[in-house]
């Protein structure tokens, strides 16, 4: 940064390049023209100097150009009337000898930025498209695209189309290229590059003379070409089948992708070319770049999800290296949790024991929560829900339900615990003889939720647990604790004087959420061990409800109190709900996912985000541009709720559960859902109770909120009233549905058509719709 | 692949580079950057892609730079770094060093380089060897509007320029395999992997075409000489100039070389072999008074061979004083700064057996915080030898000209990632 303020290095470097004994020096004039380069570049305004600079292009220094042509390229936006003076040197430089002058010339032009500078543009990328040095064409051809960037919306230039396409033809393997991504971009409105079958040949006959960047911008293009018949699609994988073990990464996941999507009718085939990518894929794990590495390891965790024990032979390559990076051992925790089996479970577990010790905290404790194959983004939903509750003392009933069954999502990638529960739980109450704090409260946590999944290991589990007391400080730890020793109480001689350690010091407890915790598990406790109990539990609830300030554990206080003076067979009513339920993890096991289902998203951003962030991201993303066009959800939230307390759950568990997402602001035409709704079958028919009037807005304002536009919809009170509504999910299959109120009719007619027929999105889709319609009802009556 | 800017920042996230190809992304966002990232590494969340807002942060650590591609797009990820280690290489090819000191000093070249890298976001010529024709570092040359274009740039081998020439025509192989082992603590290998590459350095005028013969077992089943020694490659990967098709059909490796050097092929073979230098160690923490160290060595290749530049790295507590070593041979040196011993050997024939042992005091204040326990690693090179046994059969070399050249074969085994676990 220079002393001086910017305005006061203008004026310097103004002078100086105004100065004739500066300019008349080649030397000197370029290092002022460097400096003004290097103070752009940190940041300073330098488009005070805008007119000398344009002096400065007329040279023949190539490289002073190129610093010049930089500097009007950044400032030309702000400066869009005196940018026109430079438009004649550069227009010059496209008729120059020197073919790299003419493309530094032209590039330049294009990339100026400014309105009004298409008119000028257009002759010389014409020019540029015929030039005979390929290096110009190059240019001119990504000129296209930045002209119709500039252009705005406006309608496409046909001509310009029908020479691009001809252009890929062309001698120069990148001009080729550079023709695919300009007409992607000219005609993305139109759906893009149209690849039909000589396109398609011509390219996949060209692949071989490409760059790796050619190669994997081609490849992505032909993922839109559908071979017309089966002899055709096997002799492109034949062609393309080198390309699996290409040296870039980028090209072998590119042909990966390809390949997915070309046999999407063949599983047999996807699974061959998994099993093809398995070397390439496990050596870019292993790669030097680290960033390659971890992508390679996500992509890895993808297809583990769709073919379980694909990998795991090859188990020894996730092993963790003290060096690497903290993502990396993450990732590689991961996979290994999916990768066990018989053969191998003793090494892994033997390897991520070695890891729970590890120096960092975060590390340990994520090997911790893999052992007890537990996934860690998990915990965020089970805390929410707990927030629900709080949030409606009304709801307290519902409490119950949220305090027992605690672990409403675990998703088991394998379940290493459930299978080889005794291993498991060896080591982890090995890992609590260590008394750190950090592996204490994870090792307790993930025992809370093993007992609930595995009850065959509760025995052991409750002969692990006394003293860890000593050793948890944290709210989740306390809490895992405390709901193990209240409900499994019985069976651990020393429970009551370990919650009379707690109830002792409730007054200092800062966190609600175990007090809340305590409330429940001493309740429960007294319920078996009474004669132990009663005092403190006395003692507790007078605490709660004279001197605690949180709002929500007075009420649960309360509700208890009032509870057991209905009587104690009421509390045993209430309470004592099933302490386990191993089937639970089971049902939430998601089925091996078929291969179809992520291969459109392989080899983007998507499975490096991770499916739920992902869809989190591009959900804030879609909020952030729909914003202004969005109802005002506020005025309509003061008539009412919209959905109930209960509804509203549901509504948001479904996108975590990742079985349906719903994507903002899919907006189709009447046309395009006309002709799309003509082509479908009714892939569900339902009718629904439905009794009189109701306002349309609140319907179509409640669809919205879940993300289910509304296409029409007829007026209020005519009958027969329909509407037409149209969502998509974040794997593009769309939803077309039609309501239909017949006259007279007491019900409600739903039809929903898929453009992809997958029953399980289907299901959630009509129940979301389900919901909202159940909910509008119940705000009519 | 779609990058809407590439950034170059120092350690601090200050940009020392910033070049806007798309224009779709503002480039005020990179000031989002560095506070994310150390938000992140914070929470002991830190990944190699990070979101903010609409933007997505690609990005890649080089010494003490950071190269940062932002993109709006759901892109290609790897694709996105393969072009920023692409970047680098060729930065490092004009430089020799990339750092923030060669950033600043070459800063002219860097923008003429990164304007030739990508034009509106794509990749365009990345190789460094053909850039260096038409970017040079002494381009004070005055052009007068008539200097010719490389022919490269318009060539249909896009690798190699024409008209090359050489007063002696000479192609150099080298042959190198590095070996990546880890070793658990109570001795059990989890993993011994080798990673093989054939590196060229051609010397070779006009448009030669090569033929290279090895001993490669699917060759040699395919035209019945199973007898014969020969290798199982697995994961073979060429460069670009390789024709793959005829190495699918009949295992033939046939080129037209880039000229200079190279990385012609790679190749990986996972068959377990015998560590070579295998290592025994005793590490004893006397808590407040000392640490005693004993490394034994044994060099498990043949004895003809002789591995050289040996260095064998041993994890000290970071709070240790006062070293004293003895060697059987070699000398040890204590690095403080990464706390380790450093054991070198010169040369160390294969089936020997060399000991070390350390003393360290230790302080009898006890720091807080607890230390991780770092692997022994081991540095060595082998020379004329390898261990999968690989053989350069022929290089066969036809030019239009006819002129004869000699081809120079080197085999070297070296250590790659060698750890040892240590308890």
């Amino acid at each position: 940064m220079p002393y001086l303020g910017s305005e006061d290095v203008v004026k310097e470097l103004k002078k100086a390049l105004c100065n004739p004994h500066i300019q008349a020096d080649r030397l000197r004039y370029r290092n002022v023209i460097q400096r003004v380069i290097r103070y752009m570049t940190q940041g300073l305004d330098m488009s005070g100097v805008f007119m000398e600079m344009v002096k400065a292009s007329a040279t023949v220094d190539i490289v002073q150009k190129k610093l010049v042509y930089l500097y009007m390229c950044t400032y030309a936006p702000l400066k869009p009337d005196l940018a026109l003076l430079a438009i004649n040197t550069l227009c010059k430089d496209c008729s120059d000898p020197n073919p790299m002058v003419r493309g530094l010339a032209l590039r330049s032009m294009c990339s100026l930025r400014m309105p009004g500078v298409q008119e000028y543009i257009q002759q010389p990328i014409l020019n540029g498209l015929r030039d005979k040095a390929s290096y110009v064409r190059r240019v001119a051809v990504l000129g296209c695209a930045k002209m119709h960037n500039l252009h705005g919306d406006s309608e496409v230039d046909g001509a310009l189309v029908n020479e691009l396409y001809s252009l890929l033809r062309d001698q120069d393997p990148i001009v080729v290229v550079n023709c695919l991504r300009s007409l992607e971009e000219i005609l993305k409105q139109e759906g893009g590059v149209v690849i039909n079958k000589p396109i398609a040949h011509h390219l996949l006959n060209r692949m071989s003379k490409l760059d790796q960047w050619g190669q994997a911008e081609v490849l992505n293009f032909l993922l839109r070409y559908q071979p017309r018949s089966e002899e055709e699609l096997f002799d492109i994988l034949n062609l393309l089948d080198s390309f699996l073990k290409s040296s870039s990464p980028g090209v072998v996941m590119g042909a990966t992708k390809l390949f997915l999507i070309l046999a999407k009718m063949f599983p047999h085939v996807q699974t061959d070319v998994l099993v093809r990518v398995k070397g390439p894929l496990l050596a870019a794990c292993s790669s030097e770049s680290r960033e390659l590495c971890f992508v390679a390891l996500c992509h890895v965790r993808q297809i583990l999800h769709s073919l379980p024990g694909h990998f795991s032979s090859h188990y020894k390559k996730f092993f963790c290296s003290y060096s690497e990076p903290h993502y990396i051992k993450l990732q590689k925790v991961e996979v290994l949790c999916e990768l066990v089996n018989d053969e191998n479970v003793q090494q892994v577990l033997e390897e991520l024991r070695g890891y729970c010790t590890d120096v960092s905290a975060d590390f340990a404790q994520a090997a911790i929560f893999a052992i007890g194959a537990e996934k860690r983004e998990q915990r965020g939903d089970k805390k929410s829900l707990g927030d629900c509750c709080q949030v409606s003392p009304t709801k307290i009933l519902h409490c119950r339900c949220a305090a027992t069954k605690r672990v409403p999502h675990i998703w088991l990638p394998c379940g290493i615990a459930r299978t080889y529960t005794d291993q498991c739980v060896q080591i982890l109450t090995e890992l609590l003889g260590l008394r750190q704090e950090h592996i204490t409260t994870v090792v307790v946590q993930t025992f809370r939720d093993l007992v609930w999944l595995c009850p065959q290991c509760t025995e052991a589990v409750c002969q692990a647990l006394p003293g860890c007391e000593e050793n948890i400080q944290d709210s989740e730890g306390k809490q895992a604790l405390i709901w193990l020793l209240g409900v499994h109480g019985e069976r651990i001689p020393n429970a009551p004087y370990v919650l009379e350690d707690f109830v002792e010091n409730v007054k200092s407890e800062t966190f609600p959420a175990v007090k809340m915790e305590l409330l429940t598990a001493l309740l429960r406790l007294f319920l078996s061990r009474p004669a132990e109990c009663q005092d403190m539990l006395g003692r507790l609830l007078y605490y709660c409800i004279e001197e605690e300030k949180d709002m929500a554990v007075r009420d649960r206080g309360l509700f208890y109190y009032r509870l057991l003076l209905v009587g104690i067979d009421e509390v045993k009513r209430i309470l004592c709900s099933p302490k386990s339920d191993p089937t639970l993890g089971l049902l939430e096991d998601p089925a091996e996912r078929p291969v179809n289902s992520w291969a459109s998203d392989f080899n983007t951003l998507v499975p490096v985000y991770g499916k739920a962030h992902w869809a989190t991201i591009s959900k804030c993303q879609g909020a952030e541009r729909c914003d202004p066009e969005l109802p005002k959800t506020s005025s309509f939230a003061a008539s009412g709720p919209l959905i109930p307390e209960e509804n509203k759950e549901r509504v948001q568990e479904l996108p975590d559960s990742g079985a349906l997402m719903l994507v903002p602001n899919r907006q189709l035409t009447a046309d395009y859902f006309e002709k799309t709704w003509l082509s479908l079958k009714v892939a569900h028919q339902q009718v629904l109770p439905w009794r009189g009037e109701f306002h349309p807005d609140t319907l179509q304002m409640a669809l919205q909120v879940v993300n289910i536009q509304t296409i029409a919809m007829s007026r209020a009170g005519s009958r027969p009233w329909k509407a037409y509504l149209s969502a998509q999910d974040d794997t593009g299959c769309l939803f077309l549905t039609e309501l239909l109120l017949e006259p007279g009719n007491s019900e409600m007619q739903i039809s929903v058509k898929q453009n992809e027929a997958r029953t399980e999105t289907l299901n959630s889709f009509i129940s979301v719709l389900e919901t909202v319609i159940g909910t509008i009802e119940e705000i009519k009556s | 692949m779609s990058a809407s800017a590439v950034f170059i920042l120092d350690v601090k996230g200050k940009p020392l580079i910033s070049r806007n190809y798309k224009g779709d992304v503002a480039m005020s966002k990179i000031e989002h950057f560095m506070p994310l990232l150390v938000q992140r590494e914070e929470e002991g969340a830190l990944a190699p892609l990070l979101s903010h807002g609409q933007v997505h942060f690609l990005w890649i650590k080089h010494s003490n730079l950071y190269l940062v591609a932002t993109t709006s797009k759901n892109a290609n990820a790897s694709l996105v770094y393969s072009f920023l280690y692409k970047t680098i290489e060729v930065f490092c090819e004009y430089f020799k060093e990339l750092e923030e000191e060669s950033i600043r000093d070459n800063f002219v070249i860097v923008y003429e380089l990164l304007d030739e890298l990508m034009d509106f976001g794509f990749p365009q010529t990345t190789d460094s060897k053909i850039l260096q024709e038409y970017i040079t570092q002494q381009s004070n040359k005055l052009e007068t509007g008539k200097s010719r274009v490389p022919p490269t740039v318009t060539n249909a081998v896009s690798w190699r320029s024409e008209g090359i020439k050489y007063k002696k025509d000479e192609v150099f192989i080298d042959v190198i395999e590095s070996v990546n082992l880890l070793v658990n603590a109570n001795g059990s290998v989890l993993l011994s992997e080798i990673v093989g590459t054939i590196k060229l350095k051609v010397f070779l005028s006009g448009m030669p075409e090569l033929r290279l013969g090895l001993n490669d077992r699917v060759l040699f089943e395919l035209t019945g000489r199973s007898k014969n020694k020969s290798v199982e490659l697995e994961d073979v990967k060429f460069h670009q100039c390789v024709r793959l098709s005829r190495f699918d059909n009949d295992r033939t490796i046939s080129f037209i070389p880039p000229d200079g050097d190279f990385e012609l092929m790679s190749y990986r073979l996972s068959t377990q072999v015998k560590p070579l230098i295998w290592i025994e160690s005793v590490i004893e923490k006397f808590s407040h008074s000392r640490v005693e160290i004993m490394v034994k060595a044994k060099g498990q290749f043949k004895k003809q061979s002789v591995a050289n530049g040996v260095e064998i790295s041993v994890p000290v507590p970071s709070d240790a004083d006062s070293p004293r070593f003895k060697t059987s041979v070699g000398s040890a040196k204590y690095v403080p700064e990464r706390n380790v011993v450093i054991w070198s050997i010169k040369s160390f024939p294969g089936g020997k057996e060399y000991l070390m042992r350390a003393h360290f005091g230790l302080p009898s204040v006890e720091k807080e915080e607890v230390e991780g326990r770092p692997p022994i690693g081991v540095k060595f090179e082998i020379p004329y030898f390898t261990v999968s046994g690989i053989q350069v059969r022929y290089m066969k070399i036809i030019e239009k000209s006819g002129y004869q050249a000699l081809p120079w074969v080197r085999y070297i085994t070296q250590s790659g990632d060698y750890q040892l676990r240590t308890s």
